[in-house]
């Protein structure tokens, strides 16, 4: 795993999440509550100043990425997890769905695994909330019995 | 990354995931009955069962000393490892400990036992002693199988429960020892050295029967029961009633219902999880004994002949008290024995995978 | 666990022959101590001492490691 990146990227990454919290209709003081950045900083970010676009770029190549690797980034650039799961939900390029087969024994691997914080068990079956979902398949390939499949959702 | 650790403690062992929950598998080898349900079970296939049969008969004195050996020949502290898990492959699922018909492999999750969980299925199965009605007579400690119940009783003294007068006259008396010999309750002791000789009676021992008074040659014993003879019950009845407890151990329990078979009173009660049935195919036999060796509830006993030219069953069962757990039909070389569950008591769950699990015990 | 004798102890009484349930399903003759007919069983006593044939196939009962006086054939 990567351990330290440069800080501007992180600064890239949280340009495209707050460009993207505004196309979804949020304000400045919204985005900055979620980002956790001042508001000041928010403002910059949406008018174009002070920003390497060199950074955006960057980050831009990681959200392209796959899933999987483009997580491993952002949490090795953003380094707190409760941050980088904010990043990532915001920023995913895809939604997903995720189906979880009857053979599920409740072991809770998933649970444990998940980078997300996804998933859950209940009634002693795994359930996935796609909507936190970032795609990376780690539950689908971890799984013993094999009972998760994760499908990304095409753009009509 | 999350991994399992697998922690040994003799030959019990902890196999523990932390993350956001903790996961522990313990094994408790001691309790183990070598069913081989977890084994049969787990879906990962982490679980290695070792040859009962053989580690069964390491529990016993290989000298060979005739059927009765069973009883005899016990070594108690038997520490064979009766089954091992590969911790790289256990996900922790818990199948194995909600499947096992005993205690010996217990899951844990944030220190909460799976069988005190809703969520899981547990076997309706118990097994109690109601004190109220209990009246220590021990043997169901006798009859219990694997010893896990422990009887305690107080008995009264003799004085709370029959009172009367003695007295000798040692004038009169020659301490010929007569009434010593004669009383069954050893309350009298007489020195008969020449020269030292003297009598004393214990009156905390004696039941007042009267037997020395009558085998005296010399009439030197005057004894007499206050019951008998004035029909004066001057004794506090409260002071005359057995008083005991009862422990059992839940853990080693296997509801096998031998206390409940032979309790007096309706004190011991037991439900079983499995119900099914017991089948030896005795031309198949070759009664090599495993299966009673092996046997967690004492189902299983040769058979001894009571006269010449029988033609008898090789191994004889007492099928009340079996649990249908399959641990003789593992054990049996020549699979002679066939076990089957035909109904589980469970509390009820949603999981598709668990029911299918614990209907695959029914073979 | 294995099945293994040891040669040296062997009285070659046969009583593990015998008594082995696998070889008495193998081989019913064996049970009456009259010798086995074939060699599929799992030990016989050839030349006085004990041999084994095919090991696999013992279910490790250990029977005969019950029976043997001498501590020649054991499970382990």
């Amino acid at each position: 795993m990567v351990n330290k990146m440069p800080k501007h990227i992180a600064s890239g990454l949280k340009y495209l999440a707050a460009v993207k919290l505004k196309e979804q209709g949020h304000n400045q003081q919204k985005i900055a509550e979620e980002l956790d950045i001042d508001r000041s900083t928010v403002s910059h970010y949406l008018n174009g100043r002070n920003l390497s676009w060199n950074s955006i770029d960057v980050a831009k190549t990681i959200t392209d990425l796959y899933p999987k690797d483009f997580l491993t980034m952002v949490q090795a650039i953003i380094q707190d997890p409760e941050k980088s799961r904010k990043i990532v939900i915001i920023c995913k390029k895809y939604e997903y769905d995720a189906f979880v087969d009857d053979s599920c024994i409740g072991c809770g691997l998933c649970v444990d695994l998940c980078f997300m914080k996804s998933i859950t068990l209940v009634s002693l079956k795994a359930q996935i909330n796609s909507i936190h979902c970032c795609g990376c398949q780690t539950c689908e390939n971890e799984c013993p019995t094999n009972s998760i499949k994760i499908l990304e959702i095409e753009d009509d | 990354m999350i991994k399992n650790m697998k922690e040994s403690k003799g030959n019990d062992f902890d196999i523990k995931r932390a993350a956001e929950e903790v996961r522990n598998l313990s094994f408790n080898n001691h309790v183990c009955i070598g069913c081989g349900i977890c084994e049969s079970t787990c879906p990962v296939e982490a679980i290695d069962l070792k040859d009962m049969g053989a580690i069964s008969r390491n529990k016993f004195n290989t000298e060979f000393s005739g059927h009765d050996k069973l009883n005899q020949n016990i070594i108690e502290d038997n520490e064979d490892l009766k089954l091992t898990i590969d911790e790289h492959k256990c996900v922790l699922c818990g199948m194995c400990s909600g499947l096992c018909p005993v205690d010996a492999l217990k899951l844990t999750i944030d220190d909460t036992p799976i069988r005190e969980m809703d969520i899981y299925p547990h076997y309706n199965d118990y097994a109690r002693i109601d004190d109220d009605e209990c009246i220590y007579c021990q043997k169901c400690q006798t009859a219990c199988p694997r010893d896990a119940i422990i009887i305690e009783r107080n008995l009264p003294k003799r004085s709370d429960l029959v009172t009367g007068e003695i007295d000798v006259t040692e004038d009169k008396c020659i301490y010929c020892g007569i009434c010593a010999e004669m009383c069954p309750a050893e309350a009298i002791e007489v020195d008969r050295e020449t020269g030292k000789e003297s009598i004393v009676i214990d009156k905390d021992k004696c039941v007042y029967c009267l037997v020395c008074k009558k085998s005296c040659p010399t009439n030197a014993i005057d004894a007499l029961c206050r019951i008998c003879s004035y029909g004066e019950y001057d004794i506090n009845p409260e002071n005359a009633i057995v008083l005991g407890s009862s422990v059992l151990d839940q853990e080693l329990c296997v509801k096998c219902g031998w206390c409940e078979g032979v309790c007096p009173t309706n004190a011991a009660k037991t439900k079983k999880a499995f119900e099914g049935t017991l089948e030896i195919d005795q031309d198949k036999c070759q009664t090599c004994g495993a299966c009673i060796d092996i046997c967690p509830c004492n189902v299983l006993s040769f058979v001894v002949p009571t006269g010449p030219g029988q033609k008898l069953d090789k191994i004889l069962k007492k099928e009340e008290y079996c649990i249908r757990c399959g641990a003789c039909a593992k054990a049996c070389p020549n699979d002679a024995i066939t076990v089957k569950i035909t109904n589980i008591d469970h509390t009820p769950t949603n999981s598709k995978t668990w029911i299918n699990a614990l209907n695959a015990l029914k073979n | 666990m294995e099945l293994k004798v040891n040669q040296d102890n062997c009285l070659g009484c046969g009583v593990c022959v015998v008594a082995c349930p696998v070889n008495a399903a193998i081989s019913p003759e064996v049970a009456g101590g009259n010798g086995s007919k074939t060699e599929e069983v799992i030990m016989m006593v050839e030349n006085g001492f004990i041999k084994l044939f095919d090991k696999d196939k013992c279910k490790k009962c250990g029977t005969c490691q019950m029976f043997c006086p001498v501590d020649a054939i054991w499970l382990e």
